[in-house]
Formats: C-alpha cells, structure tokens, sequence
C-alpha cells in the first residue's frame, strides 16, 4: 500500500484545499475559450464557404495554444491545492426568502484549477491539437464541403469538454455535460446522409440523456442538500461526514447523502457507457474516425469516470456506492470483452474494448485506487487513441473497409510502416504487456481489487478481463497488419441514397455528393477521380497510404504511448498522477489502519495481510500474474488468428486473409460464439423492452387525444346543436301553429291563473 | 264546466252602478270574451289572409270593449282614453296591413296563410 | 410611455385602412419597428433594479366611474419583459409573412398589427377590466388571421380556437369580477385595479378562493394550455398562417402564464397551496403525453405544436413550485419558449412554403439542399431541447429544481425518513418526485425533436412530388439550376437574406439568455419574492412551521384589516 499511505489525516486538510482558497490565473479561461473563439472562426468559414484547410489550420493552432495554456496552468497551480477563476456570472442571484433567510442560487462560469482538472485538461488538449492535425489530412475529402463544419463541432467539443473538466460548479459540469453530448451528436451524424449514422447520432444523444436527467436530479440534491452547487461549498460540508466516517461513526452520516452518489453515478454510466446505457458506444463509430478516437475513445467517455473523481468525497461516504460501481464496471468490463472477442468490424473492436477498459477505470474508482482509475484515464486516452487512429488510417486508406476478414498483412505493404508499429504499440498496451503504460496502470486497479475487502469477486473478473482483453486485441494486429498481403476495398464507393432512384442523371449527381458526404471517396485513392465507382470491380485497388500529417501524429502518440509509462515511476504516491491527485478530492482517503470509504468500513482488514492466492501481497504479485495473462491471451491470438512464419515467432499457420483456425472452434462452441456476435442481443431486447411499447403507448395517447380529449370537446360542441335540432320542428313557420301555440299558451296561463286563485 | 261557473259567480259577485240599468259588467265582458273567441278562432281556423286579418280585428275590438266596460266600471277613464287610442292606432294598422296583404297576393297570386312559411326552422 | 406602446400599432393599423395595398408591407414593418424602437426606449428607461415596482404607472382615464373602472397602466420587470418579447416578435412576424401572403393584405396586417397592441396591452394593464378587455379582444385578429389566410382546415381550427379559449377566459372574468364584488361589498365602492384587488383577495376565506382558483385556472388553462384543455391547440396552430403561429406560440400562449402569475398566485394563496399538486400532476401529464404524441407525428408543424403542450407544461410547474427558482423559471421560460418555437414555426413556414408541405412522409434529408436551414432548424430545436448553454436549458432546470426543492414532504415521509438535513427545501406542495418525473420530459423532448430533425434534415433527400426536381435532366449541375426552375416562386432553394434577418435575432437572444441570464434573473428577484411571499404567507396556518411567525396582515380572519388596506388604497 506504499504509495496509497499517507493521506489519512488530510481529510481535514484535503477538504480545505478542495474548498478552494485563491483566485486563479485569469488566463486559464484561454484553455476553454480558445477551442470556442476557433468554433466560431470556423462557423464564419463555413458560412463564408471557404474551400480550403484554412479551418483545419485555425482548429489546431487554437488547441494548440490552448494545450500551451493548459501546460502553463498545470505549473502555476502546482503547490496552490485549489484555485478558482471566474470567468462571469451565469446563472447567479440571491432573493430573500420567506422565512427572512437570504438564499441563493450560484452557478458562474466558473473555472476550479487543481491537479485533476489539470491532469484532465493536458491529455484533451493535447490529444485534441493532435487529432486535429490527423482529421485535416482525413478530412480532406469534404473540404468545403462538411470540412468547416466538422472542425466547427470539433472545437466546440473541446470547449464543452474544457468546460465538463474546469467546471467549480455541476451546473456548469452540466453544460459541459451535455455540450459534448451535442458534439458528439452532430459528429456521429457528420454523414448525415447516411440513415444509420442519423440514427446512430439520436441513439447517442438520446441514451445520454437519460444519464443526464439522473446526473442533473442528482445536482438537485445536492443543492437542495447542501445548498450550493459549487464543488467549494459542496466539498466544505461534506468534511463533517467525512470526519464521521473516520471516526467509524457511519451511522451518523445522513441517508440521503447516500443518494446523491447514486443519482450520479447512473450520469457517469450513461456518459461512459456502462451497463445498461452501454449501447449508444458501438453505434457511435458512425461517425468519423478523428471523432471516434477522440470524443469515443479518449476524452468525452471518460467523463463519468471524471465526475466520479471529482465528486469522490460523496461516493466515499455512501455504503453502497462504490461497490455499486464496481461491480457495474467489471460487469460492463467483461461483457463488452467478450462481445469485442466476436466482432469483425476493426473499430467496433475497438469500441467495445473501450467500454469495457472505461469499465476497468471505474472499477480503479471504486476499489479506491483512484490513482489507478485516473491513470489508466491517461493512458487509455494515449493508447486507445492511436489505436482508433491506426484504425482510421486503414479506413481511408482501403476505402472504408473495416471487416478484418478482407485485410492481411497491411503492416508490409509500402508506406504503412508507421501504422502498423503504432498499431502494435497500441494493442501491446491494451494486452498490457509488461513495461507499457497500460500494463501499469491495468495494474493498480487489479492489485487494489485484490486488496479491498470483499472486492475479491471484481478483482477475478477484471483479470479474466484483462486475458479476453489481450485476446482480441491481438486477434485484430494479427488478422490485419501480419500475414500475407491481401486487401479489399471498402463499400464507400456505394451510393445508398435512395432519393435517386427514378432518375439516372441525379443519380449520378447525388451519387457524388454521397462519395463526399461518405468522406472517403476513391477519388484520389485509386487515380480514378470521377465516376469510376462502378460496384464490384476492384482489381486493380491501391490502397491509399498516409500522408504525413497522418504519420505524424501516429508517430506522436506510439512514442506518447510508450513513454507514458515512465510516469508511473515519477513522484511518490502512485506515480507521477497519484503524487498529481495527491491533495484534490479525487485522492484515495486513506488511513494507516485502512480505508475509509463507508462501503468498506466495516470488514477492513490489516495493511499487509491481505495476499493474493497466498502468493504475497497484491501489489507485487499482481505484476506477474497480470502479466502472465497477458501473454496467455496473445498466445491465443497467435495461434488462432497468427499467419504462418515470421521467423519462427509466429505460431498461428493462417496462410489466406479470410480465414484462420478460429473458423474451425467455432462449431465447438454452439450458439455463444453467434450471440457474442450479435452483441447478446442486447440491442434487440431494449427494442422490444423499450422502444417499440414506448412507440404503441404514444400512438395509443395520440388516438386518445384525437377521439377521447377533443371528443369531449367535441360533443361539448355537438350537445347545444342536438337539443337545437330537437326542438327545431316546432318552428314550422306556419302562421297558424304559431297562433294555436299561443292561444294554446295563453289558456293554459289562464288555467293555471285561475286554479291559483281559486 | 266548473272553471264557468265559477267565473260567472265571480261576476255576479261584483256590483253594479244603477246607470248601466240592466245590462251588468258581466254581460259586457261575456260579449268581449266572444268576440274575443270568434276571432281567435276565426284567426285559427281560417287560411285566408284577408278572414285572418279581420279576426285580428275582431279581437282588437272584443279588448276595446273589454277596456271601456271596467273603465265605466271603476269610473276611470283611462280605459276610454285608451281605447280611443287603440283605435287610431288599429285604423293606421289596418290601412298598413291590407297593403301588405295586397303585396303578399301580388307575389303569389294567392291569399292562402299556408303559402308563406318562410321561417320555418 | 406604455400607451404609445399600445397606441403606436393601433395608428399603424388605421394608416394601412387608406393605404394602398402595394405599400401594406412597409407600413407594417415600419409601425412595427417603431413599436420596437418605443419598446427598447422603455426598456431602456426602466429601472430594472427596482423590478417589482410598477413603473411608468399611469392612472389612465376614467372609463366607467361608478365601477371604478379606469385605463391604469404600469409594467413590473415581468411585465416589461413580456412586452419586449411582445415587440421584438412584431417586425418578425411581418417580415416572416412578406412572400407567404399575397392576397388581402391590407386586411392581414392590419389585423396582425391590432393584435400586437392587444396583446401589449394585456401585459401593461394595471385595470382588471382593462386587462380582460385587451386579453379577449386577442381572439379577434387572430380569429380572422387563422380563419381567412390558414390552411385547409382553417375554418374549424379558427371556430374551434375562438370557442374554446372565449368560453374559457368568460369563466376567468366571472371568477375575477367575483373577487372584485366580494371587494366592493367590504368597502363599498367598486373598484378594478389589480393592485388593491390583489391586497383584498389574499384575505378571502379558503372554500371561496378555492371557487376563484377554478374559475381562473379554467380560463388560464384553456389559454396555456394544459393538458385536458389542450386539444384546440394543435389544431389552431396547424391551421394558422405562419405569422399566426409564431404570435400564438410567442405572446398568446403567454397570456395564458402571465394570468396566472398575475392573479391565480396572488388572488388566491391558501387555495393555490391547497391545489398546487392537483396542477402539477395535470402539468407532469401534459409533459409526457404531449411529448409522447409529438414524437408519432408526420405533421413537422403539429409535433410542434404538440411540444408546446409539453414545454408549457414545464412553464406551469415552476410556477406552482411556489418558491423563488420555481417562478423565475417559468417566467423566463415563458420568453425562451416563445423564442425558440416562434423560430421553429418560423422555419417551419419558410419549408412549407417552398414544398407545400409539412409531412415527414415527404420531406427528408433537407440538409444536403439547404445548409443554412438546416443549421438554423438544429440551433433551435438544440434550443428547444434544452440544451445548456442556450436559453431553454437555463428556465427548464430552474423549474424543475424549483418543483424539485419545493416539498413539505423534505423532513417527512421518505424524505424524512433518511434523517436529512436540507436547508434549501422550501415549504409548498410538489417534490422531488415531481422534478423527477417531470425530468423524463427532458429524454423525451430529445426523442421526438431529434426525430423531427433527423427525419427532416439528415437521411437520404425526400422532396415531394413536383419540387425541387425540375431539371433531372441535366444532372449534377449543381443547386442553382434547381433554384431557378423549380416551382417555388420567388423564393430560393435555401434562406434568402430577408429570411436569415428574421431568424438571426431570434438565434443571438437564444444565446444571450443561455449564456449571460444573470441580469434578467436578478431583475426577476424582486417582483417574485413578492408573489411568493404572498402565497406562502397563507400556506402558514396549514402548513407546521412553528418556527415562523405568522404574517398577521393575511391572517385568514383579517378581513377587518384588509378592509382597511382597501380602503387606504383607495383613498
């Protein structure tokens, strides 16, 4: 527990640096309003139908200053704990109540700088400026066409982000919130003329926000709660408990308290995509790859894992919380690996591998390795990053094709050394091989799991995780970058747009713009600029090598990747994050006699007596077993998916792209090789859980209002004319019915005169 | 026949001035009321525009008479007044009346009441 | 000041009688601009520190003496805002209508111009009758704008419209003359103005404000509307013209609001603390009914006009949280709303009067054919969602947590149970229940305008029949050639300026008050503090807060004393 010690009695004086005293720099507000002021300019270039990279060129040279100004920020605030800048009021009054008391309601555009925000703030920056440079080259095919537009919601999405991240406030965390959200919604529908991604785009968005109605019930009770929605405030009374919690008096802390974290966790879930609001990821890879690998892969979906750090302190004080989600994320963990193991599809791959490592890191969380969770943020963000990216090269380059059964051997082909050794790093560190970054921080959450009481069962998971994990990473790398060469073209040449049906010359004029609108047309790729996409006929395909805006970046990241394993050895708590960490609420509250979250209060046992299998302590053996499964699952891979040769490394014999000796097991396994494939149809059962009774209710109320609600009216209506058209033979305008009627009326007044009287 | 005799013992029951000799206000209100009936039951019964507006006047006049009987009755001549009134006014009427059942003629060569039905609902 | 308001469209209106035709549209523009201009000026000179003060106060002259009926006004900071709203959306409507109306001109903005000032003269009135007189005479014009320039079934909708909110607001005036009687009968004089009504009212005993809540509410709930009185709504703005849409769903629903803001809260405290679940759950019905119905809709103008019913809704549910989040929300959702549709009818119109239709079954993909509408339809249906950092986002989750912190039920029940401390709860009848539930109108105000949008602007083109299609043969010419053959008249494939010029202010007030709604908070403090004040000062008899004095002004036996305060006022 070495580097996990020592933070025991800084509850007290952790809460006062999460109160946060000084004012920050006014210059961090750069960070988030640079990636705005570039929204903006290239919101001006598309309205201004610029035709060229210029909006490329100003989307990385604002997130560029803004990662300068974020690196500048993270060193003025190191040793302040935290600072605030504010930027303006936003949603700010007070009012008197009626019971004499002033009340008030606070949400600035606030910025709160400390370690974690910063730490945050470096990677989306910087991965940001990075992927942006990529997407220029990636994008090229919509220039002046979508090209202002992506990079337009490109920056706004590292605003928003900036804002989720700095935010001293959850209403403003709110903003960022569902600011990515919109991001992400309108650039998984980038190719908006695709129906799927349309859908995809909705699903994302509309998925998320049924996180987000829980996250903001959750701000609501918190306010109401603690009266405040600034992280100062909240972080201030939230001290108290925590000292009660230290004092073993558990029962002391307020129920309600407790479900604060819940309301928020089921946010975070949504957003990061876990069980059961996983499934919006997978869809999501619509969009094109710069955005999967930076909002759905590095940055946007670990904002739950973020929230959840950020608001440590309320889930250490909950008694179910933090067990709650752990074993949500081990669950999400494994499931997504095994979907992940079935898939054809190299970026579905990924996906789900995503959903499940952001799994592992809520799991970091939830075991009190917050250090692990935040690491494995960074390096996930680093490695999962350049993977999509390697994906996305492939993607544009073999015109859209993904399915890993028509590629081989892509690594050998001239020009695309770079991405297969980026590749490579990248799933080394996803296996977690020993000495990578992921290795490291997949690390710290395993040991942990094995150290926490009664987190056994999560930390068996994780690993078996972690073996499944390597399995299909590697799966993939083998499949599509070793083996002999073989290539297919992608669909792109498809035009799916059946608006041109009946007429032949649209058609070809459409047919156009959705190779634009698809982003990755052959033109340019195979030499045939205009109209040669004829369907089928692919012999003489070349693939399109990287240019190198492309190649830089992945060089960027693989060496990044690599040597972001050289913070685990920086600093003294946990490496260079954990030392980070150290002092913002995130940190692991520890005492020497244990841990203190609530969750685990009750059965602690002593520092060093737990170990695993009997083997030692966790923290040790961890490395070796971790390891050893890891080589287990590449193992696998090699023999399964691995092509012949190689020098002898390899121990696979598959000697065609299309098929491998996995095709032969599959028979074994039954039907779960197929579920897996069709996600265990989980997509299907919400469909005919949710969506389709939802679709029935609202036609059943739409009817209701049309013949029940307005029929009430209507026969309001219709009542008065009725009894008009009863009466209406009476008026037969014969001169003598009116006589008789009146005579006949004026007797029997009579009548009724003179029986009174007498 | 309960509901007559009770009226006519109504009537006997109200004096008389010796003026009015024999004839009692009771014997003036029996011929108003049949006038009265005649007419209405002319108005009623009749189809003919021209009979129909004279049983209009019949019972205008079985009124007038009603009118100047209670007014020498009661020694007020507010009824007299009246009547002279109603019947100017009866006079005016009639002139405007018969002109519009000449019109009425006119537009359908026919005096029949049944013809016009114009309101009906 | 405030008369000019009023006057100033009336004139202009007048003006158009002898105008020639030809020259309608200036005159409507211009009178229209000059209202703004007159309305900013007063904005301008309005002293928004002071809020809850009724300002530029003019006694008016006497109308009818002996029933104390006078054309008082004055405008509060709620108030005021409506007007600008009010006034900033005139020249929209007129510019919206130049190429949509092309016959009777004279007529249409005429009736649109005296439509404005009616509706300002609503929000302006300090005079009970006044204020009725102004809220029904808005039938009117729109009566004759639905039924002479809507669409097929404009007759029915027009009918249908007119009935059903008159019948409405004559059932509001009986209740509101009852409480003027009731007044009248204590001092002795009749009176009308709002102000000293409002001192009598709060003091009438609980059964008789409980016969005035209903009276009120059916009139105002017909007009917002809420959910079992809303079926007219659809229909009319279906019907209307596009400019008729755009006031309906901008000032005329408001109407609706503003009366109960105006004299539900204050009129009747104890029985609106005694009804106030009753309300929300009517309102919670509507969120999610209506949004559920709009999301099965083929008709992009009735999905609308649908989330209107479900954003309403939310506008009433902050108003019955009955504390200070809750109110200020509503009244600033009362702003966004008619920003944010008015601009979707807006658009909806420009679609409809290029493809003469509004059916989804044949509109689709429009992004590929016309970028800048696109862009300006996802802003507002962003806005209309609710998304942070927009308008719509700011009064919606203010109204929900007004619901959310507003429950007598925080120490007690569940709530209590868990043994909690929370020193934001305010006293008043709705929950956290409530917010929560209400919330699930947020995922499903998602579902059906991304919908809409999806089905509308992204997917494979869909252009009816006849549209947009006039050159195939030419192939891949690129838009233009579209533009200029196909039959849609003068207008282009995508926005013209004049169109653009209409939408953008719309779209920068979205952004304002999304990004910057501090000042208009604040300036709401004061006029709200003081309703809820008065509502929550007759909840104290009934509700145990024994650590609270009670306001003995509005004690429930106290008529002697607000007698006096009548009679003082009147003096």
């Amino acid at each position: 527990m070495g580097d996990l010690n020592g933070l025991l009695s800084t509850v007290g004086a952790g809460s006062v640096d999460a109160a946060g005293g000084g004012a920050g720099p006014w210059w961090a507000v750069l960070v988030p309003l640079l990636p705005l002021l570039s929204a903006v300019l290239c919101g001006v270039c598309a309205a201004a139908k610029v035709k060229s990279k210029l909006p490329a060129w100003i989307t990385v040279g604002c997130l560029a200053g803004s990662f300068v100004t974020a690196v500048m920020m993270f060193m003025s605030i190191q040793g302040h704990g935290a600072l605030t800048t504010t930027a303006f009021e936003w949603i700010n009054f007070n009012w008197t109540a009626p019971g004499g008391e002033a009340q008030s309601f606070i949400a600035n555009f606030g910025l709160r700088l400390d370690n974690l925000t910063g730490l945050w703030m470096l990677f989306v920056t910087g991965l940001a400026t990075l992927i942006a440079l990529y997407a220029s080259e990636y994008m090229s095919h919509d220039v002046g066409k979508g090209y202002s537009r992506f990079f337009f919601a490109f920056s706004l999405f590292v605003f928003a982000m900036a804002c989720l991240v700095m935010a001293d406030n959850l209403i403003l965390l709110y903003l960022g919130w569902e600011g990515v959200g919109l991001c992400s919604y309108l650039l998984i529908g980038y190719f908006y003329t695709k129906p799927s991604a349309v859908a995809a785009a909705k699903k994302a968005f509309i998925v998320n926000r049924i996180g987000d109605l829980f996250l903001a019930l959750g701000i609501m009770l918190c306010y109401v709660h603690f009266g405040s929605v600034e992280y100062a405030v909240i972080f201030e009374k939230t001290a108290p408990y925590l000292a009660m919690l230290q004092e073993g008096r558990i029962g002391d802390i307020p129920a309600l308290v407790q479900l604060i974290p819940a309301l928020l966790m089921i946010g975070a879930f949504g957003k990061s995509a876990q069980l059961p609001l996983y499934v919006w990821l997978p869809d999501a890879m619509e969009g094109p790859t710069p955005v999967s690998a930076l909002i759905h892969a590095a940055t946007m979906v670990t904002a739950g894992v973020f929230l959840i750090a950020r608001t440590y302190p309320l889930f250490l004080v909950s008694e179910y919380a933090l067990p709650v989600v752990a074993w949500i994320g081990a669950l999400t963990a494994l499931l997504a690996a095994t979907i992940g193991m079935a898939q054809f599809d190299i970026k579905r791959i990924m996906a789900y591998s995503t959903v499940s490592q952001l799994g592992y890191m809520f799991c970091g969380l939830a075991v009190l390795s917050a250090t692990g969770g935040v690491f494995h943020v960074v390096t996930h963000a680093f490695f999962k990053a350049l993977l999509f990216l390697c994906c996305g090269a492939v993607m544009h380059g073999f015109a859209g094709q993904l399915d890993l059964r028509k590629l081989s051997g892509v690594m050998s082909m001239k020009g695309w050394g770079i991405v297969g050794v980026g590749m490579l790093v990248g799933c080394l560190n996803l296996a977690g091989f020993p000495f990578t970054a992921g290795y490291f921080s997949k690390d710290m959450i395993l040991a942990e799991s094995f150290v926490t009481p009664g987190m056994a069962p999560i930390g068996w998971i994780l690993l078996l995780t972690a073996g499944l994990t390597a399995y299909y990473t590697f799966r993939v790398f083998f499949r599509v970058f070793v083996g002999p060469q073989h290539a297919e073209p992608g669909e792109e040449f498809h035009a799916e747009d059946p608006a041109h049906g009946a007429d032949v010359a649209e058609e070809e004029h459409f047919a156009e713009e959705a190779r634009h609108a698809h982003g990755h047309s052959a033109r340019g790729h195979d030499g045939h600029p205009h109209g040669d996409h004829a369907h089928g006929n692919h012999g003489h395909f070349h693939p399109h090598a990287p240019g190198w805006a492309i190649n830089t970046v992945l060089a960027i990241l693989a060496v990044g990747s690599l040597l972001a394993a050289g913070l685990y050895f920086m600093g003294d708590h946990g490496g260079f994050v954990g030392s980070k960490l150290h002092g913002t609420t995130a940190e692991i509250v520890t005492t020497a006699e244990g841990h203190t979250a609530a969750a685990y209060l009750g059965n602690e046992p002593h520092a060093g007596e737990h170990s695993f299998l009997g083997l030692g302590d966790p923290h040790k053996v961890m490395y070796y077993v971790s390891a050893v499964v890891g080589f287990i699952g590449i193992a696998i891979a090699a023999v399964l998916h691995g092509p012949k040769g190689l020098g002898g490394l390899m121990l696979g014999s598959r000697t065609e792209a299309a098929r491998s000796k996995a095709d032969n097991l599959l028979p074994a396994m039954g039907p779960i090789a197929k579920w897996a494939q069709h996600k265990w149809y989980v997509d299907e059962f919400y469909d005919l859980v949710i969506y389709r009774p939802l679709r029935g209710i609202s036609h059943v109320f739409r009817l209701i209002d049309q013949f029940v609600v307005d029929g009430f009216v209507a026969l309001a209506g219709w009542l008065p004319r009725a009894i008009g058209r009863s009466v209406r033979p009476l008026q037969n305008g014969e001169l003598h019915g009116y006589a008789v009627g009146m005579a006949g009326g004026i007797a029997v007044l009579l009548l009724i005169v003179l029986l009174a009287v007498s | 026949m309960n509901t007559m005799t009770d009226l006519t013992h109504l009537l006997a029951q109200t004096g008389f001035p010796d003026s009015m000799g024999s004839a009692t206000l009771a014997h003036y209100l029996f011929v108003s009321a049949a006038m009265f009936a005649i007419g209405l039951i002319g108005f009623v019964s009749r189809r003919n525009l021209i009979i129909m507006f004279l049983c209009t006047e019949l019972m205008f006049q079985a009124a007038g008479i009603a009118l100047i009987a209670f007014g020498r009755f009661h020694l007020d001549f507010t009824g007299q007044t009246f009547v002279i009134f109603v019947l100017t006014v009866a006079a005016a009427e009639a002139a405007m009346a018969l002109a519009l059942v000449v019109l009425l003629f006119r537009r359908k060569e026919s005096l029949d009441a049944g013809e016009w039905a114009e309101l009906k609902g | 000041m405030l008369s000019s308001l009023v006057l100033i469209p009336l004139i202009g209106a007048a003006a158009l009688i002898g105008a020639p035709a030809a020259r309608a549209r200036t005159i409507a523009l211009l009178t229209t601009f000059i209202a703004l201009a007159a309305a900013i000026v007063a904005g301008v000179r309005f002293d928004w520190a002071d809020g809850a003060t009724f300002q530029f106060a003019t006694p008016g002259f006497e109308w009818l003496g002996e029933l104390g009926i006078r054309l008082s006004m004055g405008v509060d900071s709620v108030a005021m805002l409506l007007v600008l709203l009010t006034a900033l959306l005139g020249p929209i409507c007129v510019a919206a209508s130049f190429t949509a109306i092309n016959e009777r001109l004279k007529t249409y903005y005429g009736w649109l111009l005296v439509l404005q000032a009616a509706m300002t003269g609503v929000f302006v009135s300090r005079d009970l009758i006044f204020f009725y007189i102004c809220f029904e005479f808005t039938l009117v014009p729109m009566y004759i704008l639905i039924s002479l320039y809507g669409s097929t079934n404009r007759k029915k909708a027009a009918t249908r419209f007119f009935l059903y909110t008159f019948t409405g607001s004559v059932i509001a005036l009986a209740g509101l003359v009852y409480v003027a009687w009731h007044a009248a009968r204590a001092t002795g004089a009749w009176t009308f103005d709002i102000a000293t009504l409002e001192q009598y009212a709060a003091g009438l005993p609980a059964s008789t404000q409980a016969v005035v809540l209903l009276a009120l509410l059916l009139g105002f709930a017909v007009k917002v509307p809420l959910f079992p009185v809303h079926t007219w709504l659809p229909l009319a703005h279906t019907e209307a013209p596009t400019a008729g849409s755009v006031v309906l769903a901008g000032v005329l629903l408001k109407l609706g609001t503003y009366g109960i803001y105006r004299f539900v809260l204050p009129f009747t405290p104890a029985a609106v603390n005694e009804y106030a679940q009753l309300i929300a759950v009517l309102c919670i019905i509507g969120i999610l009914y209506g949004g559920l119905i709009c999301w099965v809709q083929k008709d992009v103008k009735k999905l609308v006009a649908y989330s209107s019913v479900a954003h309403l809704g939310f506008c009433v549910l902050g108003l019955f949280a009955l504390n200070n989040i809750g109110v200020t929300g509503s009244i600033l959702y009362m702003i966004n709303h008619g920003l944010s549709t008015g601009a979707l009818f807006l658009l909806i119109g420009m679609i409809y009067e290029r493809y003469h239709t509004r059916s989804m079954d044949e509109l689709g993909g429009l992004g590929k054919r016309m970028p800048i509408w696109t862009t300006f339809m996802v802003f507002f249906a962003m806005a209309s969602v609710g998304l942070p950092g927009l308008n719509g986002f700011v009064s919606e989750i203010m109204c929900l947590v007004g619901a959310f912190q507003a429950s007598s039920a925080w120490g007690s029940g569940i709530w209590g149970s868990l043994g909690v401390e929370t020193p934001l709860a305010t006293p008043g009848n709705l929950g956290p229940w409530y917010a929560a539930v209400a919330g699930i109108g947020m995922i499903i105000a998602a579902m059906y305008l991304l919908y809409m949008v999806g089905n509308v602007c992204f997917g494979p083109l869909k252009e009816p029949g006849g549209h947009g299609h006039g050159d195939h043969g030419h192939g891949g010419h690129g838009h233009d050639d579209h533009a200029k053959d196909a039959a849609h008249g003068p207008l282009p494939r995508d926005l013209n300026a004049r169109e653009i010029a209409v939408l953008a202010p719309l779209a920068v007030l979205c952004i304002a008050l999304g990004v910057y709604p501090s000042p208009v908070i604040q300036t709401l403090q004061a006029p709200v503090s003081r309703t809820v004040q008065i509502v929550e000062a007759a909840s104290m008899p009934t509700t145990a807060r024994t650590d609270t004095q009670t306001n003995p002004q509005t004690n429930t036996n106290s008529d002697t004393q607000t007698v006096d305060v009548v009679a003082e006022a009147a003096r």
